[in-house]
């Protein structure tokens, strides 16, 4: 099954679930978690099942296309539903066997890991899914988003997609993956790798990242004024992003980088926030 | 409960999704704990029993009678002559008329009987009481009710004979269906009766008893390394976790890649166990062997794909960790120790290189005091305190902070160090548990108990002294480390003396550090006394070698044995007892301690033989002091024991005479200066 082939199987399986497949956002991004339809479809009562492929960037974690396992640069499958369906466990065990990992003939493992993201003053409670040992789905039972507990609760399915895919195809590097079209994961990515390294651990300008984290918090926090969350969420993403590129390039200490995500939060809860009360029915708001 | 009818037994299975593996048994113990707190009064019933896996939490309950106990319960109510709509009220609350009411002492009771439920009824509503009462390390909720538990509920069953206890608890309905591996069972089965429990839940391949998964576990281990010659490493912690890890235990047999054998045992076994969770196989002697067992959940068909997963997975791992090994060894120890000064130790304590220059101090004075009378190879002590800290900069300690010192030892003995100083570093934090090993070699001990001084000092100025029982600087187990390092190794060292000079390096600035060395020097002897109690010293035997015990802790411990052994002879209490008197009028005199008796001043017979038998007594007792004979020592100045208790039948100490009181409290001052070369009496507690 190439790569391409289990994105598609994914997207079926989880389209017959009755989940919208929705398409990548259009911002850099470290985790699919900061897709619109998970942060937004996280916050507020109404019912949310959603899927869709996300490419994310984690700066720090390029190796140059040297490392056949890292990635500076690379895909997760997401899945969000709220309310939890019944048996979502299995039905995710389902999921598995369609893009061919019969858990029957494998070590399935549910490793407590509890996730949480700092700059969202997000976190969940769940598991790694261990498949023979290897990591390949984070597996979160959302319990908080800007430090305030959700209600109702969603779950939070991200595949990782690369592991998968060599599992399947008995690869040992990232880059000998069949993606599809005639294509290696290599022809597609293997470049991109080497420049983005290069970018993040020397070239990238460090006083032009800086300002642009300080312009585009400030613009967030402008924008929140207007009571439009949806820009000013846009903030956030591109704060958090410069943030993880500055990172790498070793130019935040450690005092500082408390400093810098506690900026980001700051902001992503002030979104929240607002975005909550913009969706929430008044009168319901008035009668608790 | 003799009846013809037969007793039914009671099954809860609360079915989840997979928990951690540590929340499993203690969520058990208070199973059981509070199921029975919730019975017990309400309704007879027999033994109460728990087993379970990540997956279920399961409460047994025996032979339960059909219904609860009748009870009789009075309640008090208003005073006799309230006013009648007040007594009415009260009255009706209870069901009962106004005019039942029962008078007592002026006040009326209501007197309410009430029928034992049936079983049915006080389990029905037992359950949910009973879930809700447990504990999580972490709770979370993902339903509409809000139910708070460790995690997701997938069902529930309960049984009364063969009766099902119908109770929803966040949103899910009780039955009688049996919910075996996730994977593997086919169907739930469905349970006629409490007796059948375990055997549906085998069926579907779930070892439901933790005893049982766990021998499982053993002795599957066992098989599936035989073919290796070697053993699974028997690491409780990774077993009992794995017991709660999975609920049909299949080991699999996986081998190492040569190749990796060659990076550090202790990193390839941490590996194994902290990422993966498998058991490395050692040899008979604890050394690895090329192999590993991974724990699969389920059935061994198909092991072959399982293993070749494995062996992938661990692969990756040690890649990964052959690369941190190949940068960290890229430059040497040496070369990193400029990155120390970016690493913060304590905020007000300085860098860790700031720290490596204090320990090196420390470790200097003690080879210095140590000069004369146990000798250390000062050079190789000098440079090891220099390196001791360069692991923590390099990648491997940062991944697996567990391997300091151990990758310290490991890159020092690659960069050309010499055995005694790689050792050394390699050895700096032990002993790591109470029972772990010290330092091996006395350079070795010297650095290590540097470092421990150099972090208690550094503390204790900053104020990050432990109360009670937080003590988030472990700084219990430092002084423990420490105590145990000098009565090891023997170091004849005056810790209080060096106690103080790691105060006085340390960068906080204390107004009175004499007082703060006396409180450490306290908290140091709290771990000496505890350790001395462990081995079954008396608390009054520990509390008289206090005096001087830091100044040269293996004399104080030569000094307790020799206590102890003494202590036996049957005339002991009684001298104890002198002993006391002795110091309780020195007390009551307020003379200071060094008063010495000159014989030409003393006057009676018992003043000259009790001052002829301590001099005597003393000076024998010295000549054995000396050459650390003190069970000897204590012995000859016991032989005074007749010439003081004549010294007490004869005369009096506290005379008109001001001369002659002053020679005998001297006398008494002397004898009391003798025995504290051993021990202080005073403290000694008569047999009860």
């Amino acid at each position: 099954m190439t790569f391409q082939e289990i994105v598609l199987e994914l997207q079926n399986f989880w389209s017959k679930q009755g989940c919208a497949i929705v398409q990548p956002y259009d911002l850099e991004k470290g985790a699919g978690t900061f897709n619109p339809a998970t942060f937004f479809g996280a916050l507020t009562s109404a019912p949310a099942r959603f899927a869709y492929i996300e490419p994310c960037r984690r700066p720090a974690d390029g190796r140059y296309g040297e490392n056949p396992n890292r990635l500076g640069k690379y895909y997760q499958f997401q899945v969000i539903m709220k309310p939890v369906p019944n048996g979502i466990t299995d039905t995710y065990q389902k999921s598995l066997k369609a893009i061919g990992l019969d858990p029957k003939k494998h070590d399935l493992r549910w490793i407590e890991d509890d996730w949480e993201s700092p700059t969202l003053g997000a976190s969940g409670v769940g598991w790694e899914v261990w498949l023979d040992g290897m990591e390949i789905t984070q597996f979160t039972y959302f319990q908080q988003m800007g430090s305030m507990p959700l209600s109702p609760v969603s779950v939070e399915l991200t595949y990782g997609l690369e592991r998968i895919a060599m599992y399947l195809q008995n690869k040992n590097s990232v880059y000998d993956l069949d993606y599809g079209g005639g294509l290696t994961y290599g022809d597609l990515h293997k470049p991109q790798e080497r420049e983005l390294s290069r970018y993040s651990f020397e070239t990238a300008d460090v006083a032009l990242l800086s300002r642009h984290f300080n312009e585009w918090e400030a613009e967030g926090k402008r924008l929140s004024e207007f009571g439009d969350p949806i820009p000013a969420y846009d903030c956030v993403v591109r704060a958090s992003h410069l943030f993880n590129t500055l990172e790498a390039r070793g130019a935040i200490s450690v005092t500082e980088r408390a400093h810098y995500i506690g900026r980001i939060r700051n902001l992503a809860r002030k979104v929240m926030e607002l975005y909550i009360d913009k969706h929430t029915p008044k009168e319901t708001a008035a009668s608790k | 409960m003799a009846k013809n009818t037969k007793l039914n037994d009671f099954l809860l299975d609360i079915h989840t999704e997979p928990f951690p593996a540590r929340f499993v048994p203690p969520a058990l113990d208070q199973l059981k704990l509070n199921a029975a707190k919730m019975l017990d009064g309400k309704i007879e019933h027999g033994e109460i029993a728990v087993s379970g896996t990540l997956r279920h939490l399961v409460l047994s309950v025996k032979q339960v009678a059909f219904k609860g106990g009748d009870k009789t319960e009075r309640f008090k109510g208003p005073k006799v002559g309230a006013p009648a709509p007040a007594l009415e009220g009260f009255a009706r609350k209870y069901g009962i008329e106004a005019s039942a009411l029962i008078p007592v002492d002026g006040i009326l009771y209501a007197e309410v009987h009430s029928k034992g439920e049936p079983a049915s009824v006080l389990f029905a509503a037992m359950i949910p009481e009973l879930m809700k009462s447990l504990q999580f390390p972490k709770f979370m909720t993902w339903e509409e009710t809000g139910f708070k538990f460790g995690r997701p509920l997938r069902a529930i069953t309960a049984l009364l004979g063969d009766k099902i206890i119908p109770v929803t608890v966040a949103g899910v309905k009780s039955g009688r269906a049996v919910h075996g591996h996730p994977v593997l069972a086919k169907a739930p089965a469905v349970l006629k009766d409490p007796s059948k429990h375990a055997a549906a839940l085998r069926q579907g391949l779930v070892i439901v008893d933790p005893a049982e998964r766990r021998d499982y576990l053993l002795k599957s281990l066992a098989q599936a390394t035989k073919s290796t010659g070697g053993v699974a490493e028997p690491d409780e912690a990774l077993i009992d976790e794995t017991v709660f890890m999975v609920e049909h235990p299949v080991p699999v047999l996986g081998k190492l890649r040569d190749a990796h054998m060659i990076l550090p045992a202790e990193l390839l076994k941490l590996v194994m166990k902290k990422q993966l969770k498998f058991f490395p196989v050692v040899t008979r002697d604890g050394l690895l062997h090329p192999y590993f067992v991974g724990v699969r959940d389920g059935l061994s068909s198909g092991n072959e794909l399982v293993r070749a997963g494995y062996q992938r997975v661990l692969e990756a791992r040690f890649n990964d960790a052959a690369f941190f090994v190949g940068r960290d060894s890229a430059s040497t120890l040496e070369s990193k120790l400029s990155q120390l000064e970016r690493v913060t130790y304590q905020k007000a304590l300085g860098s860790m290189s700031q720290k490596a220059a204090r320990v090196s101090a420390i470790a200097a004075w003690i080879s210095e005091r140590l000069r004369q009378t146990a000798p250390v190879d000062e050079q190789a002590v000098s440079r090891a305190a220099k390196l001791v800290y360069a692991d923590l900069v390099t990648d491997v300690v940062k991944e697996f902070p567990e391997l300091q010192g151990h990758m310290g030892g490991v890159y020092a003995r690659k960069d050309g160090e010499s055995e005694k100083v790689a050792l050394a570093v390699e050895q700096f934090y032990y002993p790591v548990a109470a029972k772990s090993p010290a330092p091996a070699t006395a350079e070795g001990a010297v650095v290590s108990l540097a470092g421990k001084l150099d972090s208690l000092a550094g503390c204790f100025a900053a104020g990050m002294i432990p109360t009670g029982s937080a003590d988030p600087y472990a700084l219990r187990r430092q002084a423990l480390g420490a105590i145990r390092i000098v009565l090891e190794k023997q170091l004849p060292l005056d810790l209080d003396e060096a106690i103080a000079r790691a105060i006085s390096l340390q960068p906080v600035a204390n107004p009175e550090p004499a007082k703060l060395a006396a409180q450490l020097a306290d908290f140091i002897w709290g771990r000496a006394q505890s350790l001395f109690e462990e081995m079954n010293y008396a608390v009054d035997e520990v509390r008289s070698i206090r005096s001087g015990a830091l100044t040269n802790l293996p004399n104080a411990f030569l000094r307790l044995a020799a206590l102890r052994a003494v202590r036996r002879d049957p005339a002991f209490d009684a001298l104890a007892a002198a002993f006391k008197r002795a110091s309780n009028i020195l007390k009551q005199a307020k003379l200071s301690d060094g008063l010495i008796p000159d014989r030409a001043l003393l006057r009676d017979q018992a003043d000259f033989d009790l001052y002829d038998a301590l001099v005597s007594a003393e000076g024998a007792a010295n000549d054995r002091i000396v050459r650390g004979d003190f069970e000897g020592g204590l012995k000859t100045l016991v032989s005074v024991k007749p010439s003081l208790d004549q010294f007490f039948d004869k005369v009096m100490v506290m005379v008109e005479d001001e001369g002659l009181k002053k020679q005998r409290l001297a006398l008494l001052s002397k004898l009391v200066r003798a025995f504290r070369l051993v021990a202080d009496l005073a403290e000694i507690q008569a047999a009860a």
